[in-house]
């Protein structure tokens, strides 16, 4: 079955103009069709996908010939997880938005919206390089407006400082994806392409790859964040209106993760390896530093955002422990991450309108008195980030530790530092606000059935993709399997990674994904 | 007689002219200043004309005459137009638009 | 005595229809300044800008009329190749616009509509010479011509102080650059022996004259003066000053036309004429490009005049496109055609929204004057949002692919740290475009940075709110004082007086004037003037930059042409 991606691709967009154009009291609904259009597009997708097959449903037309830039698009098992949790997340977000309006120009956030999930959606299916990298610098833009415009606090400051940090990498990511272009195609002797296809399997120097990394690293580094480039985000997280946080830290981050497993691993092979240690070591820096303010911060907020940082710390040492389980629990951990984090926003705003609008867990406590429900949630959504066995994060966290463990022993042990930190200072903001003392203001409530009709379905997410996560692994194996032989091809290890994931419901051979990776 | 001389005295003359640009403040002595970089121009041209035996720098040289009148006469307009708008007939006085 | 006339009247052989473009302009000049002298004020008001726009547009057409022919005409004088051709389209265009722009501009009722809209025309005619020069003589005379008129051009707000000072100004520090142009080219005639530039190619190409002294100089002297029409730094220090005080259009005229024939002609003597020295002169070239990108981004930051700002951020981009000259290839000309398009229309964009909130808020060219302009002119904000965002280079935009293309052209022959120096440049950038995005949609903050940032009393830039505006006021209300006055003062109050008169005759109401009695709340005084011209140049301006980045495939088949035109290259 072929599905052309375009249309889902531009649909947000497409809706989000209208929107604009339209009468004020139609643009949430128009949101909504907006974003469940695409949510219903990927449940095909995901039943329909072929997990022995490579690239599917691919569109490729020749855009800017001059360039070397190609409109192709394709899902393969490193995005089609990510794409279920994006359109997941926007949906979630069209409906808490529709359920409770912006404050004020709600047709102008509806276009901003829209335009926002195109351009993660574009960033995500884009298979050329130069593709990537405009819908990679895309995202920013709507972001921009939406924070700055509907934001909260110093919102333009914070906008404004989380818009240079992270275009600043993603401008030296634009300088390093040209020259990776035009230097590819001088040493083949090709005309100048962009399809990462075309760019797989080159012959630069390791000193030229080495410096094309540095640009491409810089990018994701500084979006996801990872230590020591978090300086935007406690502003930023603060002052991002709560819908717009939710799709931000749970896929936005992400964008940055699959960068790494779509273009710095297959392309630049050489550079990866000769980088893994310093950015293991980053990731275990990362792991370490957000746990730690995770646990010293009182604002809720915060805590999830350093919280977030300490997982994706984990997740930059799945893929640089550069085996295919390692790759797999990245892909695996950041989908996770995005369907945790995302109820747990929610439901931080929840407390907040009863705590007396304060975010700040000081203020909180006592908050399940009258609230069985909601704590019940807030406690399955926490135990999903312990690891638990059971949970995703478990299945998610146990690859990234296997392929850790393979590579960098030191590392993986510290790693594992990490997940019981995890439980610490989640547990604590747990206790903090449900238990514990009364908070001054708090006034203990049942969640309504409205929030109720976003918070739910992403629970159950949860625990659906808890229990049953072969599905994605199943899926995503061969890609992430693909997406680190150019690096093994180099070390000679190839033959170690034919060794399959023990969670595996059933094992598909490594000459299985060698046939659709030609 | 050796090009050269010629250039000597040319290369002075631009030398004047432009340090008079730098150093004084009276626009008028500064447009003259400028005559005096746009002959130095003009003897450099006629002596490499007669030093090539073409003349292309003749020509050369009587357009930038032209020119150098038209320059002259903006010049002067503007400076009339500012002296009736009683501003200050002084370059340094001139400093309205330093943001 | 027939044998005699027969043997004068000897004419060279003109090719007159690949002179079509310049005719038509210079025709178009005269019979625009002739209509200007009508009686009727409707016919100088109307007429003269409907007949000017009407020459550009011919002129345009002539150029475009005969693409691909690559004439040369009066003995190699110019060459009618596609680069010429493609400038001189993007010359009128640009120059149709400032036509738009300048309608309801004081400017031209200072200076008169016939006299205006001529020296515009003759500025284009200039620029079409410069563009298309294949001789040291016609480069000189070309620069000239566009030059003399801009300095009028800039001046003639006779009313403001700032117009004057930016007029006299400009024709200073530009005769200092000519003089330096005009001795580079006389030594580079010296050294080789020929105004021709593919004489001069071949002679450089020969290489005894590369390391001699005088050919040295002579390059140094040129890529002077050039760069002070470019204003490439450190040669750019008169660039702010002169844009912020030239009337708005001829600002916008001047930003976007003047620097597209500089670098037209940069890339002309340097990649064709003197490109055997290539070794020479791109190492120097390439120091001038990372200092004009730094200078232009540093200086950029903290301005709160939006023009000046603006004026930084051309020299920042004249440093970019420099980029496209050094590398001295193909490709790279092919770079900085696509990259001078889309800065035409960005900066279009954003100086026709300035003109338009110059008039409405009497805050002039400051930023508060754009101060939550999302909410009440979507039609303004829009615009000025995509010309910011694409100057910046975001995806989408024309500016995106321009700096795409720059970078592939620099690390295509081996230049890869200007790219990374583009790159770098263009993050310092985003520091001062997003202010103004800052300021449109998001004014809470701004407004508090705007009104610190200019100090109280401060003298507005704006049209008609300066002193002397009041003085204009006061001879309306028939409030001359009685004595104290100068002759020469008298006499400039009569002046005005006429004028004010003339402008009463025209049965129109110069809204500027007005605003000078009420400038004293101008802080939020927002009046709707109807201006729909200018509102429609900065949203066609702002559509084509969108629309150019979705689908620049036209825009890079153009450049391509024109790339071709540099048989050099082969």
């Amino acid at each position: 079955m072929n599905i052309p991606l375009s249309i889902m691709l531009f649909w947000p967009a497409v809706l989000g103009l209208l929107a604009a154009v339209l009468p004020r009291g139609l643009a949430r609904f128009v949101e909504l069709a907006g974003a469940f259009v695409p949510l219903a597009y990927v449940v095909v997708l995901v039943l329909d996908f072929d997990p022995a097959g490579g690239p599917q449903y691919v569109t490729d037309v020749p855009w800017i010939p001059e360039l070397g830039v190609r409109y192709s698009l394709a899902i393969d098992g490193l995005n089609l997880w990510l794409v279920v949790l994006t359109t997941v997340l926007f949906a979630a977000s069209a409906l808490w938005i529709a359920f409770r309006p912006v404050h004020h120009s709600p047709r102008l956030f509806a276009f901003h919206f829209g335009i926002a999930e195109t351009a993660v959606l574009g960033a995500l299916f884009a298979q050329d390089l130069a593709l990537f990298v405009l819908f990679f610098d895309l995202m920013l833009v709507p972001i921009y407006f939406l924070v700055g415009q509907w934001g909260e606090g110093d919102r333009v400051a914070a906008t404004v400082k989380l818009v240079i940090y992270t275009l600043v990498g993603s401008l030296l990511m634009l300088a390093a994806a040209v020259a990776t272009g035009v230097l590819v195609a001088q040493a083949n002797d090709q005309p100048l392409s962009f399809a990462i296809n075309d760019l797989i399997g080159n012959t630069l120097s390791p000193t030229t790859q080495n410096w094309l990394f540095l640009g491409f690293a810089l990018a994701f580094l500084v979006k996801m964040p990872a230590f020591p480039f978090q300086g935007w985000m406690p502003d930023g997280y603060r002052a991002m209106p709560l819908p717009v946080l939710v799709f931000f830290s749970g896929v936005v981050s992400k964008v940055a993760v699959y960068g790494f497993l779509r273009i710095v691993l297959p392309i630049l092979p050489d550079a990866a390896l000769d980088f893994q240690m310093p950015l293991m070591i980053l990731g275990v820096i990362s792991i370490l530093y957000g746990s730690a303010m995770a646990f010293t911060q009182t604002n809720t907020r915060l805590i999830l955002g350093y919280s977030s940082m300490a997982q994706l710390g984990f997740i930059i040492i799945g893929i640089f422990s550069l085996t295919a389980e390692g790759a797999q629990g990245a892909i695996l951990q950041a989908v996770n991450h995005g369907l945790v984090v995302a109820p747990v926003f929610f439901i931080i705003v929840l407390l907040a309108e009863r705590a007396g609008g304060s975010e700040d867990i000081r203020d909180m406590g006592g908050l399940a008195l009258r609230a069985p429900v909601l704590a019940g949630l807030f406690l399955i959504a926490a135990m999903a980030t312990l690891a638990i066995p059971g949970s995703a994060n478990f299945v998610g966290e146990f690859l990234i530790l296997l392929g850790a463990f393979k590579s960098e022993l030191v590392i993986a042990a510290l790693a594992f530092v990490g997940v019981a930190m995890a439980s610490v200072y989640m547990l604590r903001m747990f206790i903090r606000t449900m238990h514990n003392r009364t908070g001054p203001a708090v006034e203990s409530r049942e969640l309504g059935v409205r929030d109720a009709m976003v918070i739910v379905p992403l629970v159950l997410a949860i625990l659906a993709f808890g229990l049953y996560p072969q599905r994605a692994l199943e899926q995503s194996e061969n890609s992430a399997r693909a997406s680190i032989r150019a690096v093994q091809e180099r070390t000679g290890a190839g033959t170690q990674a034919a060794a399959k994931p023990s969670l595996t419901r059933e094992g598909r051979t490594a000459t299985a994904s060698g046939e659709t990776h030609p | 007689m050796d090009v050269t001389w010629y250039l000597v005295v040319s290369a002075a003359v631009f030398s004047i002219g432009m340090a008079g640009v730098l150093i004084r403040r009276n626009p008028l002595v500064i447009l003259l200043c400028i005559e005096l970089m746009l002959n130095a121009a003009n003897l450099a041209l006629i002596a490499f004309s007669r030093a090539h035996g073409n003349q292309e720098g003749q020509i050369f040289a009587l357009i930038v005459m032209v020119v150098a009148a038209c320059e002259v006469a903006v010049g002067l307009g503007l400076i009339v137009a500012i002296f009736r708008r009683k501003l200050p007939v002084d370059v340094d006085e001139l400093r309205g638009l330093q943001g | 005595m027939n044998a005699i006339l027969a043997a004068t009247v000897k004419t060279p052989d003109i090719d007159w229809g690949a002179l079509g473009p310049l005719i038509a302009l210079t025709v178009g000049a005269c019979v625009v300044l002739m209509t200007g002298l009508l009686r009727s004020p409707a016919a100088r008001t109307n007429l003269v800008p409907a007949l000017a726009t009407l020459t550009l547009i011919v002129a345009g057409a002539l150029a475009i009329g005969q693409w691909d022919s690559n004439a040369d005409v009066l003995e190699e004088a110019l060459r009618m190749d596609n680069l010429a051709l493609a400038m001189t389209v993007l010359f009128c265009f640009a120059g149709v616009l400032t036509v738009a722009l300048s309608l309801r501009d004081l400017a031209p009722r200072d200076a008169g509509h016939g006299e205006y809209y001529a020296l515009l025309l003759v500025a284009v005619m200039g620029m079409v010479v410069l563009a298309s020069a294949q001789n040291l003589v016609t480069v000189f005379l070309g620069f000239e011509v566009l030059s003399i008129p801009l300095y009028v051009l800039c001046a003639t707000h006779l009313s403001s102080e700032g117009s004057l000072e930016s007029g006299l100004k400009y024709l200073i520090i530009g005769s200092v650059g000519s003089a330096c142009l005009l001795y580079g080219l006389a030594l580079l005639y010296g050294a080789t022996g020929a105004t021709d530039f593919d004489a001069i190619a071949q002679a450089v190409g020969g290489g005894e004259i590369r390391g001699d002294v005088l050919f040295l100089s002579a390059l140094a002297l040129i890529l002077t003066g050039l760069a002070f029409k470019a204003s490439v730094a450190p040669f750019h220090q008169w660039t702010p000053d002169v844009y912020e005080g030239a009337p708005t259009p001829v600002t916008a005229f001047m930003a976007v036309a003047t620097k597209a024939a500089a670098l037209a002609i940069i890339v002309r003597l340097f990649d064709v004429a003197v490109v055997g020295a290539v070794d020479d002169w791109a190492p120097a070239m390439a120091a001038l490009a990372v200092i004009t990108m730094l200078v232009g981004n540093v200086g950029a930051i903290g301005q709160s005049s939006v023009k000046r700002m603006l004026a930084y951020s051309s020299v920042a981009q004249a440093g970019y496109m420099l980029v496209g000259v050094i590398v001295s290839t193909r490709l790279g000309v092919q770079a900085l055609t696509f990259y001078l398009v889309a800065y035409v229309l960005m900066n279009m964009a954003a100086f026709a929204v300035i003109v338009a909130r110059e008039r409405e808020t009497g805050l002039g060219d400051d930023i508060s004057a754009l101060r939550g302009l999302g909410a009440e002119r979507p039609t303004l904000a829009w615009p000025i949002t995509i010309a910011m965002l694409a100057l910046a280079g975001f995806p989408a935009t024309m500016g995106f692919w321009g700096k795409i293309y720059l970078i592939d052209a620099a690390v295509d022959n081996g230049w890869a740290w200007l790219g990374v120096a583009i790159v770098l440049g263009s993050s310092l950038s985003l520091v001062y475009y997003l202010r103004v995005v800052a300021a449109v949609w998001m004014p809470s903050l701004e407004s508090s940075v705007a009104v610190a940032a200019r100090p109280a009393g401060a003298r507005p830039i704006m049209a008609g709110a300066s002193p002397e505006a009041d003085d204009v006021a006061d001879t309306r209300a028939g409030a001359v004082p009685a004595g104290g006055d100068t002759p020469t003062a008298s006499t400039a109050r009569g002046t005005h007086e006429e004028r004010t008169d003339a402008d009463i005759g025209d049965g129109r109401d110069p809204s500027g004037r007005d605003r000078a009695a009420d400038r004293d709340h101008v802080g939020r005084d927002h009046r709707h003037v109807h201006q729909p011209e200018v509102v429609l140049v900065a949203v066609a301006c702002a559509a084509a930059v969108l629309l150019l980045g979705v689908f620049p495939d036209p825009l890079f088949d153009v450049a391509r042409d024109v790339g071709e035109a540099f048989g050099n290259f082969d």
